[in-house]
This record gives structure tokens, C-alpha cells and sequence, in this order.
């Protein structure tokens, strides 16, 4: 009798100790991703912005001092100002192919959301060689029209961003529009609202959170991704190429590149904080369980020609462009010898710097969607405090801007435990911290839909944890992982601003090479080159889309249903 | 209704690609009536419904609004306010901001605003409560918020698409109750569409019975209940028992006839039906219309014996099955706290009813002439 209670006694302990480990996996895996998150970013970040303050001689504020005496406060003014032109054109822009491409004639949103999608396969800096090449001194435009004008400076600066970035924002609001329930809309007619006036009273003021959302990111990439700045930028000073000049120049000087950063890093702190905070409880859009199907509603000419007007300009420009890096690609040199010339595409330059961008972008790509996928279960499936600090970390990652983490990074990983620089991990590293936001949301709203009565089912029938995430959840999740790939491995092809300063010679980025070129004005060279980037990522793009065939997800049904961010 | 019809449906056919939603749907709706379109999912309702109200256009057919055809009259014009099934509230706007929504696009004074807005606010007793956000209220309340706002312009035709969907059993059962109340007190002219037959009789003066976008009968909800036109009608609303029958004989003078069914022989009351000597018909029986009885003999017509083969008890009813000689018939018995519950395998002597529904074996339609 006592045999047998001792017995059973050490069964329910054996018992108890399963089911502790397995309810709280979830848990032990949340302390896990938060202490990375906070050695992969929050280390970086402070290590910048403590550099700022401190100098040899302990806590300081004459680096601050130094920012308002010399010509850095201008530096400061001007990317405020890049910044918030740059997103309002985009934003203003974005929604209105946007609406067209969700409202409009039916006939037009497949081609009109391709094109504008477009520019996301290929570096930001292709839009600073198309502009030199078109409106440059020695221009096709220019030659044209015999016209006399002036694009280095600030208004090359502010086009090239807003045409780089302007599909991001789109992106984004076209994934608000596309889940706003059109009964909102109907009803507001079904009432007597002319169209303008729904468009005032209904449709625009829920898509707030999205335009808040849509501004934070383009706002962040448009001061910090500085191709195209430090390439048209000619005297007008601006932070991000400052902070990128002061890093690599002669006198490298991270203390001033620190105080620099905290002035990139204000702006986007207070629309961060003022998203999550103010915003946050405001998600209308998904307020409605049933979305009522979207019937074609007939667009008056009053707000059609306008929109029209936008959409075609912008996807002029864009095929514009694209063709025009393609000619230069091929010509010698444009605008004075414009000879066919395949020089500059077989230079072998760039082949190696290309294979190690392909190798660190589907690295990164591979981690930063797991990486992604689990923080959106531990905060969704997670019963442990701080689930919102994980999540807002891995937020604030992606809201960094890249120059200001890349510093970080160079900083922080300098020196053992850690010692990173130079290897090829830091810049997959770099770039799964900063973009795993992307799949965790994607993640999290996959997880949202998913009820968690499936997952206890499945633990029901006797599945463990892990296996429940293996055979359940992750099927489930699977397109958003996909997402989150591709995201990641495209940003990682293409984006400059964190890893010029992490890249070293043995493994030199594409990226960084064109940008060194363009810089230069080896316009020909850095063309090519772009062309082959985008070719390789519109392959890798098209190999994914056969691949994903077999398992039923696709690439063009998920970009719809999602955004980059 | 013998009053003018206010709206005329007249054969609207609706087809999207290959598929008809609506084929040839016609209906009249007389002034200040509640009529529901019942059906199945898929059945067109919807579809309908939009056309109505102008935001789908119909492939053919018309729809009259008081003697007018109105076609090519846009939604805002037509004075057909629809009601979304999931209420399509806008959550950016309080309940009183959502109720004078259509008032302020029609540009009312400030102060006829307000007024109308209590006026509504008392109608659907959500007094108090204009102040408050959308997804601060309850799911009924939201409900009445989106009825007061359709109402707010006052519309001459009100359409309900399946309102009471998104609430749960007991608070569908109070809102039907509030919702008929409302719209006897308005007088309004409403279309209610729902897929709930129990719903639908309840609440409406008049159904419409619909299936794969056709109109199967139109009537009464005793009508539809007692007398349908078809086995869909017969089955969808409630449970029927079918029996296959031959009419064996036909007396003029009782006006009755001797049908030979699965179960045996009965004898049936003609009341306004024609039969004939060897028509194959289906005989109609409501659960609730058998009698069950132990100590009867099986000598008198319309009585067979048979067993108990299952007992489903619902506290005011006990739904038995019984096994007739092979034929299972489904029996409703009331009240049995006072007459107790039959047991399994027990012997019972079924009863049938002489006053039967009667539909042709060959069209299943009625015999009326």
C-alpha cells in the first residue's frame, strides 16, 4: 500500500515536471529572445548614444556644445526637413495609388501596384543615377531641352528619397485600405455621403494608425538609408552622410558620431512613442469579424483624375528610371560618349562583393523570419510579464535608423566576450536584429487569427509543446515566415546604412560597392552593377515563387495581404 | 395586405459570371408590412438586397418604389436605408456621432440634429449613451445604434440583413421582440433577411421563401408552416414527416379519401384538395400533429403500431422516433413533466391526424386546386 502511494507519488512528480516544462517553454523562450534582443540592440544602441555623452574625461556635454557651434545643427534642420517632405509626399502619394489600386477601375490596380511595387527589388540609390543621368549636367533631359538645372543639392535629395521610398509607404497603406471593411464605406453612401465626403469623414480618418505607421517607416529610411543624400547631397550638409564621413573618415570620431545619432534617433523616437502610445488601443480597421466583399465602386472624376495624375507621374518615373540604369549600364559614358560598351557588366569587381551580399542577405533572411516567427509567438502565446517590452524591442529595431545601429554594432562588438568585427556574422546579425520585426508581425497577425483552441487540441491529443508548434502552428505560419524572408533577404541585398560600417574587404557588400562608385561618379559602373542586383533578386524572387508552388503559398497572394512592416 | 404595394420586386435576375444568383425573383411589399426573405445561405438574399438598395445593379427586372421604377436612382436617392449585418458602425464616431452621420450629409441644423438624435436615442432606449464609443457599448446596443442611425433619415423602405447574427441565442430572442416593437412604432416598410426559419416566422407579417436565387413561396407564416407549396418550403420550415401514399378511394360526400402510405391505410380529409382514384401524392405530417398512446388498439384508421427508438428530451417538448413498421416517424410530445417520458423499446400506438398537407408525388407541389 505504501509501495504503491510511493510509487504513484514519484509517477505525478515525473508528471508535473513535464507539464511545468512544457507550460512554461513558452516562457523560458520569452527570457531567451528578450536577452537577445537586448544584447543585439539595446547594447548597440546605448553603447552610440552613451559615446555622445561621455568622452575620455568622463560625462560631457561638449559634443552637444559642438553640435549647435558648428554647421551640424544645419545638418540637423535639413534631414528634419528631408524627413518630413520625404514622408509626406510619400504618404500623400501612396494613398492615392493606394485607393486606386483598391477602389479604382478594376482593369488598372494589378499593373498600377506591380509598377509601383517595383523599386522595392533594387537599391534606393538607383533613383540618385537615374537622376544624373537624366537631369544631371550632361543629362538626356538636360540635352534635350537645352535646360539648365541644378540637382545636387536638396531637391535631388528629397526626389530621389521620395521615389525610393514612396513604395514602402504604399505598401503599407494599401494593406490599411485593403482590410478596412467596405461596408463602412457602403453604409456612409447607403446614408447620402458623396464620395469626397466619405473619403473626409470615413475612410481617411481610419486609416490614421496606418498613416502613422507608414510615416515612421519611410521617415526612418529616408534620413538614414543616405545613398541617394550623400550622392546628390553636393554642399548641402545632412546627418547621415555626416555621421558616415565622420566614422570612416581620417579622424574618426565616435563621439560625435553619437551626438549625431541621438539627433537622427529624436524625431523617429517621438513618432515611435507616439504610435505605441497614443495609437496603439486605435486599430479600427479590424474591428469588423466579416469583411463584406469590395464591389467595384465607380470613382468620380473629381477625386479619379487627380489620383490618376499622381499614379502615373510616379510610375513614369519609375519605369523611367529603371530604363534609364539600364542604358547606362551599357554606355560608356553617358551624355559624352554615348557608345555601346559591355565593360562595365562583365568587370569582375563586383562578382565577389556580390556572392557574399547573396551568401549574408539569405542568411539573414533565414534567421531574421525564425527569429521573427518566435518573438510573435512568445508575445502572442506568452503568459509572462514584459511580453509588450519584447515586442516593442523588436519594433524599435526596425524603427532604428540603419546608420545608428550599424555605429552600434561597430561599437559594441569591438571587443571580446563579443568580438565580432570583420566576420561575416555581424552583418547577418546586423540585419536579422534589424529587420525581424517584419516577420514577427506578419507572425503575430497569423497567430491572431489562428484560435488558440487548435493548438490545446492539439495538445488534447497528446502533443507536446514543441510538437504542437512543429505540426500545427508552423504550417499556419508558414506564409508569414515567407514573408518575412523575403523582406529580409530584398532590404539586406539592397540597404547601405547599417552595414557600410560593418563590411570589411573579405566580405565586401554589392551595396556598399555601388554606393563607393556612384559617390565617385563611376556612373556606368555602379548602373551595371544595379542591374545585376536587381536580376539576381528578381531571380532568387521567381525561385521562391516555383519553390513555394509545391506548398501552396504565393508570393504575389502574400505581398497583398501584407506590408513591409 | 390589400393596401397598394409600396415596393414591387418584378423579376430581377442577377447573375455573377456563370452563376445565377438571382433567377427571376418577383415580390410585392405592401406599406408599413415586415416581410422576410428566408433561405438557406447562398440563396440570393443578399444579393437581393443590395439590388434593392442600389449597390448592386440588377442583370434584368425592375424594382418600384411606389409606382416608379428605380433602376437608375443612386443609393443616396432612393429612401431604402440598409441595416449591415455586421452593423458597418463607424468606430471612430461615438453612437451619437454615427446616428447623425446621414443627417449631417444631408446638412441639418445643429440643433434639428440634436433633437433627432435624442428622439432616436429614446426610440431604441439607448438614452444616456450617445457619448459613448462604439466599442464601449454591448453587442444589442450596437445593434440599435445601427438601427437608430438607419432610421435617422427617415427612410420610406428599411432593410435588415440578418441583424441578429452577430448576438448570441438569448439576447436574438429580446432583440426580435425590441426590433418588431421599433418598427411597429415607426410604421416603417421592412425587408428582413435572415436564414433562421423560427426567426422569420416570428418576427414577420409576411416570408419569403427563397432557394438557388428562385422565390419557392410567398404567404402568411401559417401559411408557409401549414400549407407549403413544395417539399423545399415543407422541409425547411421545421421538421416534416413524408409519406408516400396511392389514393385508394375518394368519397365525395365525407370529402375524404383512403390513401394507402408506407404506414398502412389512412383516411385523410380532402378539405379544398382533388384527388383521383391511384395518384401517387406525399402526405405532410408536423411532428407535433401525431398522437402517441399505449392503451389503444391498432383497429381504428390512422392508427399504427409501432415501437420507441429514440427519446430526445427538450424540457417543454420530448421528441420521440418512432419505428412504424420500418418507417421511422418523428413525434413531438408536449408538457411531459404532467404526461412523463415514453422509454426506449417501448410498444406505442401512433395516431395521424385526418387534416393532413397533401403534395403530387410526380411536381411535389400541392393538390389545391
Amino acid at each position: 500500500m505504501a509501495q504503491a502511494r510511493a510509487l504513484s507519488r514519484a509517477a505525478w512528480a515525473r508528471e508535473n515536471a513535464t507539464e511545468f516544462i512544457q507550460t512554461h517553454v513558452v516562457n523560458i523562450a520569452g527570457g531567451v529572445l528578450f536577452l537577445l534582443l537586448a544584447v543585439f540592440l539595446l547594447w548597440p544602441i546605448s553603447a552610440v548614444l552613451v559615446k555622445g555623452v561621455y568622452g575620455p574625461e568622463g560625462f560631457t556635454l561638449r559634443f552637444y556644445e559642438r553640435f549647435f557651434t558648428a554647421y551640424y545643427y544645419r545638418s540637423f534642420l535639413n534631414t528634419l526637413l528631408l524627413g518630413v517632405l520625404t514622408t509626406s509626399v510619400c504618404i500623400t502619394a501612396g494613398f492615392c495609388i493606394a485607393y486606386l489600386t483598391t477602389r479604382g477601375p478594376r482593369f488598372l490596380r494589378s499593373p498600377l501596384k506591380w509598377l509601383t511595387l517595383l523599386p522595392l527589388i533594387a537599391p534606393p540609390y538607383i533613383f540618385a543615377l537615374s537622376i544624373i543621368m537624366l537631369f544631371g549636367r550632361r543629362g538626356f533631359i538636360t540635352q534635350l531641352l537645352n535646360l539648365d538645372l541644378q540637382i545636387f543639392g536638396f531637391t535631388g535629395v528629397v526626389i530621389a528619397q521620395t521615389m525610393a521610398f514612396l513604395p514602402l509607404a504604399y505598401l503599407i497603406i494599401e494593406n490599411m485600405l485593403t482590410s478596412l471593411d467596405s461596408s463602412l464605406e457602403d453604409s456612409a453612401a447607403n446614408l447620402g455621403a458623396s464620395e469626397g465626403k466619405i473619403l473626409r469623414s470615413i475612410t481617411l480618418p481610419l486609416l490614421v494608425p496606418g498613416f502613422l505607421k507608414g510615416s515612421l517607416i519611410v521617415y526612418v529610411m529616408a534620413v538614414s538609408e543616405f545613398g541617394n543624400v550623400a550622392i546628390l547631397a553636393g554642399r548641402t550638409p545632412f546627418l547621415a552622410p555626416d555621421i558616415y564621413t565622420i566614422v570612416t573618415g581620417i579622424e574618426t570620431d565616435f563621439h560625435m558620431a553619437g551626438t549625431l545619432s541621438m539627433f537622427l534617433l529624436l524625431p523617429v523616437a517621438i513618432i515611435f512613442l507616439v504610435q505605441n502610445y497614443f495609437y496603439k488601443d486605435k486599430g479600427y480597421v479590424t474591428i469588423s469579424g466579416k469583411p463584406s466583399y469590395a464591389g467595384p465602386r465607380q470613382m468620380g472624376l473629381l477625386i479619379l483624375i487627380p489620383m490618376m495624375i499622381v499614379a502615373l507621374t510616379e510610375v513614369g518615373l519609375i519605369v523611367l528610371s529603371f530604363a534609364v540604369v539600364a542604358i547606362g549600364g551599357f554606355t560608356r559614358i553617358v551624355g559624352i560618349d554615348n557608345t555601346f560598351t559591355l565593360a562595365y557588366i562583365v568587370d569582375w569587381r563586383a562578382n565577389h562583393a556580390l556572392v557574399s551580399s547573396l551568401r549574408v542577405s539569405l542568411l539573414a533572411g533565414l534567421f531574421g523570419a525564425a527569429l521573427g516567427i518566435l518573438i510573435a509567438y512568445v508575445v502572442v502565446r506568452g503568459k509572462f510579464k514584459g511580453r509588450g517590452a519584447v515586442e516593442g524591442l523588436c519594433l524599435a529595431g526596425f524603427a532604428m535608423p540603419g546608420t545608428v545601429l550599424g555605429i552600434g554594432y561597430l561599437l559594441a562588438f569591438n571587443s571580446p566576450p563579443l568580438l565580432l568585427t570583420g566576420t561575416m556574422i555581424i552583418l547577418v546579425l546586423n540585419s536579422v536584429f534589424r529587420f525581424a520585426a517584419v516577420g514577427m508581425e506578419a507572425g503575430i497577425t497569423k497567430l491572431q487569427q489562428l484560435s488558440i483552441e487548435v493548438e490545446e487540441a492539439s495538445r488534447n491529443l497528446g502533443a507536446s509543446t514543441p510538437t504542437t508548434f512543429r505540426r500545427v502552428v508552423l504550417p499556419i505560419i508558414f506564409p508569414a515566415a515567407m514573408y518575412g524572408f523575403i523582406y529580409v533577404f530584398m532590404t539586406t541585398m539592397v540597404s547601405l546604412s547599417a552595414v557600410v560600417f560593418l563590411t570589411s574587404p573579405a566580405y565586401p557588400l554589392v551595396a556598399v560597392f555601388i554606393f563607393q562608385w556612384a559617390h565617385s561618379g563611376y556612373i556606368g559602373l555602379a548602373s551595371a552593377t544595379t542591374v545585376k542586383v536587381i536580376a539576381i533578386v528578381a531571380v532568387c524572387l521567381g525561385i521562391i515563387q516555383v519553390m513555394s508552388r509545391w506548398t501552396g503559398f504565393s508570393i504575389t497572394g502574400e505581398i497583398k495581404g501584407r506590408y513591409g512592416g | 395586405m390589400g393596401d397598394e404595394a409600396m415596393l414591387v420586386v418584378n423579376d430581377v435576375h442577377k447573375s455573377f459570371g456563370h452563376v445565377g444568383a438571382l433567377r427571376g425573383v418577383s415580390a410585392d411589399i405592401a406599406k408599413g408590412e415586415l416581410i422576410s426573405f428566408l433561405g438557406p445561405s447562398g440563396c440570393g438574399k443578399t444579393t437581393l438586397m443590395r439590388i434593392i438598395c442600389g449597390l448592386t445593379k440588377p442583370d434584368a427586372g425592375e424594382i418600384i418604389l411606389e409606382g416608379r421604377v428605380i433602376n437608375d436612382v443612386p443609393p443616396d436617392r432612393r429612401g431604402i436605408q440598409m441595416c449591415f449585418q455586421n452593423y458597418a458602425l463607424f468606430p471612430h464616431l461615438t453612437v451619437a456621432g454615427n446616428i447623425s452621420y446621414g443627417l449631417q450629409v444631408h446638412k441639418w441644423k445643429k440643433d434639428k440634429i440634436k433633437a433627432r438624435v435624442e428622439e432616436l436615442l429614446h426610440l431604441v432606449q439607448l438614452e444616456g449613451l450617445g457619448d459613448r464609443r462604439i466599442d464601449e457599448i454591448s453587442g444589442g446596443q450596437q445593434q440599435r445604434v445601427a438601427l437608430a442611425r438607419a432610421l435617422a433619415l427617415a427612410p420610406k423602405v428599411l432593410l435588415l440583413d440578418e441583424p441578429l447574427s452577430n448576438l448570441d441565442a438569448n439576447l436574438r430572442v429580446h432583440m426580435r421582440a425590441t426590433l418588431r416593437e421599433i418598427q411597429r412604432k415607426v410604421n416603417i416598410t421592412t425587408i428582413f433577411v435572415t436564414h433562421d426559419q423560427v426567426e422569420a416566422m416570428t418576427i414577420s407579417d409576411r416570408l419569403v421563401v427563397m432557394n438557388q436565387g428562385a422565390v419557392e413561396q410567398v404567404g402568411s407564416p401559417v401559411e408557409i408552416y401549414e400549407k407549403p407549396r413544395n417539399e423545399f418550403v415543407a422541409k425547411f420550415i421545421g421538421y416534416v414527416n413524408m409519406l408516400q401514399g396511392v389514393v385508394k378511394d375518394t368519397s365525395d360526400a365525407s370529402r375524404s379519401a383512403v390513401i394507402d402510405t408506407e404506414l398502412g391505410e389512412s383516411e385523410i380529409a380532402l378539405g379544398d384538395s382533388r384527388l383521383s382514384r391511384g395518384e401517387k401524392i406525399y402526405v405532410i405530417i408536423r411532428p407535433e400533429a401525431i398522437r402517441l398512446d399505449i392503451r389503444k388498439s391498432t383497429g381504428p384508421m390512422n392508427s399504427f403500431a409501432g415501437s420507441i427508438r429514440s427519446v430526445m428530451y427538450a424540457g417543454s417538448t420530448v421528441k420521440y422516433t418512432v419505428d412504424v413498421g420500418g418507417k421511422d416517424l418523428i413525434v413531438d410530445e408536449y408538457d411531459p413533466t404532467t404526461h412523463g417520458i415514453r422509454r426506449m423499446g417501448e410498444r406505442v400506438v401512433a395516431e395521424i391526424p385526418r387534416n393532413v398537407h397533401i403534395l403530387r408525388a410526380d411536381s411535389r407541389t400541392p393538390v389545391l386546386t
